[in-house]
């Protein structure tokens, strides 16, 4: 699992362009949206959708699924782990 | 009536009042050396196309030591934005996720596919709360553009005016941005802004 942590974290720094960002500094259970975590915004929830479904083959039929799924590195993880398909 | 400060950003070289910026250069894109050199602390600059960062680094250069503070916001300021490619240069990054073997538009390019994104961006870096609005015409103009600021300053809500050129298109990065307001001094002519234009 932490393997694939590691590995969405240097996709979510590259396809967001958190540029001043590394891996380390993304807390695997810190929130990803919202002011106490990475301050994601809407659009880089939509942008994770993309992500999930070019990557992994997981496609999000409905974006409210987001909301638990990209809670935390971790959550997220899971959710790929358990749904991949490539 | 003045220009009070003003900026010139080309391929490779930025001016501020006339006087070059300095800029450590890396393999990193010019603008991106040249974000890094004013200190901004702007993560969201890198979530941006070419068009915004151009102008919100801009408006960040003649805005530094202005009443516009980015803190207090401001209903008496206006941001008006022109230039003839329109968004075209977002607009062919996001073709290039189009394509039919593997079609994933990404969300975040897409937003960028208006022009008039970047005076949104610019209005929200520096809490801008007056009017907003950008004119895609066939080149650089500086009649148009003397005409846009006796326009917009005819408004007497409006007290301040960010107002620029900035085109970007590939290669292509030309930005003019004026700071106009209401202290003593000269309206600006088309001939003060095209001797502001070509400033070298």
């Amino acid at each position: 699992m932490n393997e694939l942590i590691d590995k969405l974290k240097q996709e979510l720094i590259e396809v967001l362009n958190l540029e001043e960002v590394q891996p380390a500094d993304i807390d695997n259970n810190a929130p990803l949206f919202g002011d106490d975590g990475l301050g994601l915004d809407s659009i880089d929830a939509l942008e994770l959708i993309v992500l999930l479904e070019k990557n992994y083959g997981i496609k999000l039929n409905d974006p409210k699924e987001g909301r638990e799924i990209f809670k935390n590195m971790t959550t997220m993880a899971e959710y790929v782990s358990q749904h991949r398909t490539k | 009536m003045r220009i009070a400060s003003h900026c010139r950003i080309t391929p490779n070289r930025c001016l501020a009042n006339g006087q070059p910026v300095p800029v450590q250069r890396s393999e990193r894109p010019y603008l991106t050396d040249l974000y890094h050199s004013l200190s901004m602390g702007y993560p969201k600059f890198f979530k941006m196309d070419n068009l915004c960062k151009a102008g919100v680094l801009a408006a960040e250069l003649v805005l530094r030591g202005s009443s516009v503070d980015g803190l207090t916001p401001r209903h008496d300021v206006a941001v008006v934005g022109l230039n003839s490619s329109s968004s075209l240069d977002a607009d062919l990054q996001h073709l290039q996720h189009l394509h039919p073997d593997s079609y994933f538009p990404s969300p975040a390019v897409f937003v960028y596919t208006l022009a008039n994104i970047v005076t949104g961006e610019i209005a929200i870096r520096h809490k801008i709360l007056g009017e907003s609005s950008f004119y895609v015409i066939p080149e650089f103009s500086a009649h148009q553009m003397a005409k846009v600021i006796a326009t917009t300053l005819s408004d007497a809500n409006i007290n301040c005016l960010l107002c620029g050129w900035i085109e970007v298109l590939g290669q292509e990065l030309d930005v003019l941005m004026m700071l106009i307001d209401r202290l003593n001094g000269p309206a600006p002519t088309a001939q003060n802004i095209n001797s502001l234009y070509n400033e070298r």
